[in-house]
């Protein structure tokens, strides 16, 4: 069979250039999506405090033991009869504490319920109804409308592209070392490549790790084969989990009633193994039972490992039963891939480097994209006219960028301007975002490509710029106000709106200045038309 | 302050390397220079990286220290590529000019 046989066989460089270009096209856009979104999401917890502006500025965090005795007691009225809570404390970066519960007699995606807490009284907490930064964490790994794990494995699927599309790209690039630090400016095509080189090249570290890590965080559903065959009773699995989570399985309840020993006392025991602020979760199984169970986990900071620390008490005397602090080898390979991929071991300046680098990410994601259209757009026979499945990429593309930046921004407009008293409020600042999004799809399709470029880059420079002053007019704490009170949190998404909006108000500058600068050049060179000339002639 | 160093470190690491090319050199002087200035050039520009790493690992331990040993890597470099971008835009002009 030598059908379509060519005549000179194709280099492996050739070969791994399409499967770069195609892998990556196909689910370009879903990566973008996914690289920015969770890119974001290193600052979830200070992106979520900003949505919740009733909840005042914490300026110290407050001591663990006693917060999670007030939300355990809290739990006891709220949640009795359940089999287990999970309380996550507050720490430096979050304000709240937050609790889930089993509710009692259910199966399910219902058999969960939730809420945040005040951790000074305790009480659910005050403030407008927000899913906060958790959307875009949610969204990265899941997206939305769909069941969790069809959009599980949506993601997964594009995270395997997104492997494939970085190791051919690495044998793609010819001169990895040679061009390490080039960039030709002003070279159309060239420009484009060598810009999505330096992007790709300098973070490649990172990028490898995140995608990879990404899939490691979800490999027991994509490859549960191995676990299935080994752990086989319910008590093997049981083991499993141990290994894997720090959440205890509840066991079965004795019947009798029995009150809670302090769990104070608890917490205390582990902030003198791990450190006072280094508590993150309780997990208490049949609270109120004679069978009660307590565990008390220890924080992320300063270890690159997920894997389970804590310390597990008997409910009702607060007897110390087991101190859990290593897993086995396996376990604990997977641990530091989950941590790696979350970064919520480091410091300030290590979340602002993962968050820097993974916006370089996003870009060659992005530039990656856009150079597809660069580069045909040259070969196109009827430039005013391109094809239909040119025509389709190029208007994605707008809308998967530019569009997204606009429909996020559109999500923390809703935040500040729906009715606090709005029902389901949280689910219509998330349709919000989906709204606003779809109306930049619809824009990006009716107008012609270049001026949707330009209009929806502009869009998205007003909509950011003009969020802190939205926060002014709608919240007690305008930008000055969080500067004098220290509130850095607030103060710091203000400003990082701000530089936002300045790199989309470049990227707007670039992409008008890119037709009139080159056109006299053009006809000097009449085969080179550039990147985002797209429309200017539709 | 140690991510202050290790993030200087990094950059004049790279720097090093980018001067120890010879594009880079044309671009910047106008010429290729020696093969004992670019050896050292690129010797130095090593030796500033494995500090940068000795700096952080001892600081933060090799978990930890890795990954930000990385980032700042990633961040040294990127910074190295902006400035010769700068360099060599603003210099024709001057030169057109005189």
């Amino acid at each position: 069979m030598s059908i379509g046989a060519e005549p000179h066989p194709r280099g492996i460089r050739q070969t791994m250039s399409d499967l770069h270009i195609w892998a990556g096209l196909l689910t370009g856009w879903f990566l973008y999506a996914m690289f920015l979104t969770g890119t974001v999401s290193y600052f979830k917890d200070e992106l979520s405090q900003w949505m919740r502006p009733e909840l005042p500025h914490q300026a110290e965090v407050p001591d663990a033991a006693g917060v999670a005795q007030r939300i355990a007691d809290e739990l006891q009225k709220v949640a009795s009869g359940s089999s287990q809570w999970g309380i996550t404390l507050p720490d430096a970066r979050n304000n709240v504490a937050s609790a889930f519960w089993r509710v009692p007699g259910t199966e399910g995606r219902r058999a969960f319920q939730s809420a945040t807490f005040d951790p000074a009284t305790g009480h659910k907490v005050s403030s407008r109804e927000t899913a906060g930064g958790d959307f875009f964490y949610r969204f990265h790994f899941q997206f939305h409308y769909m069941p969790v794990l069809w959009g599980r494995w949506l993601a997964g699927f594009c995270a395997m592209f997104m492997l494939v599309a970085i190791v051919s790209g690495v044998i793609t690039h010819k001169k990895i070392f040679v061009d390490f630090f080039t960039f030709r400016w002003g070279k159309g095509q060239r420009s484009w490549l060598d810009a999505h080189n330096a992007l790709s090249v300098f973070g490649l570290p990172f990028h490898a790790m995140i995608t990879y890590t990404g899939l490691v965080t979800l490999m027991a559903l994509y490859m549960p084969w191995g676990s299935q065959t080994a752990f086989k009773t319910p008590a093997e699995r049981q083991q499993l989990t141990a290994e894997l989570s720090a959440f205890i399985q509840p066991g079965k309840p004795s019947g009798q009633k029995a009150a809670l020993a302090p769990v104070e006392e608890m917490v205390r025991q582990a902030q003198a193994r791990w450190g006072h602020d280094n508590i993150n979760r309780v997990t208490i199984t049949h609270g109120g039972d004679a069978a009660a169970r307590v565990s008390v986990s220890r924080g992320d900071q300063g270890r690159t490992s997920v894997s389970p620390q804590y310390m597990l008490f008997e409910g009702n005397t607060g007897r110390l039963l087991e101190t859990k602090d290593h897993v086995g080898p396996a376990a604990e390979t997977r641990g530091v891939m989950y941590a790696l991929h979350l970064g919520r071991f480091g410091d300030g300046v290590t979340r602002w480097l993962y968050f820097i680098v993974s916006l370089a990410g996003t870009a060659m994601v992005g530039t990656g994209l856009v150079m597809w259209t660069v580069k045909r757009r040259q070969k196109l026979p009827d430039p005013d006219r391109p094809y239909f499945g040119f025509r389709v990429v190029e208007r994605l593309n707008i809308a998967a960028i530019a569009g997204l930046s606009i429909a996020m921004a559109g999500m923390l407009w809703a935040n500040r301007l729906l009715p606090t008293d709005l029902p389901d409020r949280a689910a219509w600042e998330i349709h919000s975002f989906f709204i606003v999004w779809g109306l930049m799809a619809v824009h990006a399709v009716l107008r012609p490509a270049k001026r949707a470029w330009l209009e929806q880059l502009w869009l998205a420079t007003a909509a950011l710029a003009l969020l802190p002053l939205v926060n002014v007019f709608t919240t007690h704490r305008p930008l000055w106000r969080s500067l004098a009170e220290g509130d850095w949190v607030f103060a710091g998404v203000d400003g990082m709106l701000w530089a936002l909006a300045a790199l989309h108000a470049m990227l707007a500058i670039r992409t008008a200045r890119h037709s009139t600068k080159v056109r006299p050049a053009r006809r000097a060179a009449p085969l080179r038309p550039t990147p985002s000339s797209a429309g200017e002639r539709a | 302050m140690t991510h202050l160093a290790v993030f200087l470190l990094s950059t004049l690491g790279f720097a090093g390397l980018a001067l120890a090319m010879e594009r880079h050199q044309e671009d910047l002087f106008g010429h290729a220079l020696a093969a004992t200035a670019t050896r050292s050039l690129r010797m130095a520009g090593v030796a500033a990286l494995l500090l940068a790493l000795g700096v952080i690992v001892r600081a933060q331990g090799w978990g930890v220290g890795l990954v930000s040993f990385s980032g700042h890597t990633s961040l040294g470099a990127g910074l190295v590529f902006g400035v010769l971008i700068v360099i060599e835009r603003t210099r024709p002009r001057q030169t057109a000019r005189r």
